[in-house]
């Protein structure tokens, strides 16, 4: 059992409600159009703490081994208002390596939330996030497997950075590697980025999975992706974060791209 | 600035002080809160409270190891009801750059404060 009261802003990052929900799409460039592939579900912590900005809010929540807990929270706070999302949009919810290793319940949780709001396991993408290792490898292994065995789909985020290493790869065999924007930004005029990224396609070509290049902010940076063989896209180019009501279809027309997407698309289903 | 105390009637009239002054001020009431902060912010000027009393201990420590390797050149005051040459040499040890009594009244405090960051921007 918890105290009554951990901390002053965990006490706030938990409360019903005072959580809120960004969507920023992965695109899909095809030939003459882009297409929303799925739309990750950015959190934003409760307004008017320093937990508003997400990047305070998780960093806290290691600090205080609160991840399972926040990542709960965040999972009802997506759930909730994907709810009200039109169409069947495939939904990336990020949870943290340590929560899937250490929450033995956490999968069952995301099943029954899922199931509550009549949504598909096979639109949802568990985005892997890792901070610190050591962890529980076996329990890692298990959520991994029930994920897949609900029909979710696996990214490993800020492939590059830090623990999301060969290891991670090994381990979540993820069905999307997503390029953390270190290696995206200036990929252009920078051929030792390109070189980074050219040996992830490879690599993810070999695992079956496809690479998200995050971080994508010029048309120089997507253009030299492009012709690396990468085209899924995420960044502020083509669609910034948005609250569901303001989701609006990318432009990508003054970019080259002739835009023609459809509200509604998703992802297909995953292969496993 | 960074401020950190689990003291509310401490906190608030601070924060309030130096934003008359002009400064723009992030509040922490627990020591993650401050470090979450330091991690991802730069900051000019830090005033930790040495003990945050819910956790009964020296927590303020915790936060300047955190600021200071991160190493921004920021200013740190270490603030504590209870100083004894141990903790005083501990902080400064870690880098405080001024361990003074609480409470201290604002202008003092302020004082203090511009004069650290005059003295580190020089």
């Amino acid at each position: 059992m918890h105290p009554v009261s951990e901390g002053f802003l965990l006490d706030r990052i938990l409360e019903p409600g005072s959580l809120s929900v960004r969507w920023q799409p992965v695109l899909e460039l095809r030939r003459g159009r882009v297409e929303p592939h799925y739309f990750e579900a950015l959190i934003r912590g409760p307004q008017g703490t320093s937990a508003e900005s997400p990047a305070i809010l998780f960093e806290y929540a290691r600090k205080k081994s609160q991840e399972s807990r926040v990542d709960r929270a965040c999972v009802e706070a997506i759930l909730a208002e994907a709810q009200t999302l039109p169409g069947d949009w495939t939904l990336g919810i990020n949870v943290h390596a340590s929560t899937l290793a250490m929450d033995d319940g956490f999968v069952a949780f995301l099943a029954a939330g899922l199931e509550a709001r009549s949504i598909s396991a096979a639109l949802a993408v568990v985005e892997v996030v890792e901070h610190a290792p050591p962890w529980n490898v076996l329990g890692f292994r298990r959520a991994i497997a029930g994920l897949r065995e609900l029909g979710a789909r696996v990214a490993l985020d800020d492939v590059g950075l830090g623990h999301s290493n060969y290891m991670m790869m090994l381990e979540c065999r993820p069905d999307y590697l997503k390029m953390d924007r270190h290696f995206v930004d200036g990929c252009h005029g920078d051929s030792y980025r390109r070189a980074v990224l050219s040996s992830v396609v490879q690599l993810a070509r070999a695992f079956g999975a496809r690479v998200v290049a995050e971080g994508v902010e010029n048309v120089e940076d997507l253009t030299a992706l492009r012709r690396l063989g990468i085209t899924l896209v995420q960044g502020f180019l083509l669609a910034r974060p948005a609250p569901a009501a303001e989701l609006v279809a990318p432009s990508a027309s003054r970019y080259g791209v002739t835009t023609k997407v459809r509200r509604g698309t998703a992802g297909a289903p995953g292969r496993r | 600035m960074l401020l950190m105390d689990d003291e509310e009637g401490i906190l608030l009239p601070t924060a309030r002080y130096f934003r008359s002054l002009g400064c723009t001020v992030d509040m922490a009431r627990e020591p993650e809160e401050a470090e979450a902060l330091a991690s991802h912010r730069r900051y000019d000027l830090a005033i930790l409270d040495l003990r945050v009393t819910r956790f009964g201990g020296a927590e303020g420590l915790e936060v300047l190891r955190e600021i200071r390797r991160r190493d921004h050149g920021t200013s740190v005051i270490v603030l504590s009801a209870y100083i004894s040459p141990e903790l005083e040499k501990e902080a400064r040890a870690l880098g405080a750059d001024s361990v003074v009594r609480k409470p201290q009244p604002l202008p003092a405090l302020a004082h203090l404060a511009f004069a650290l960051m005059g003295a580190s921007g020089e």
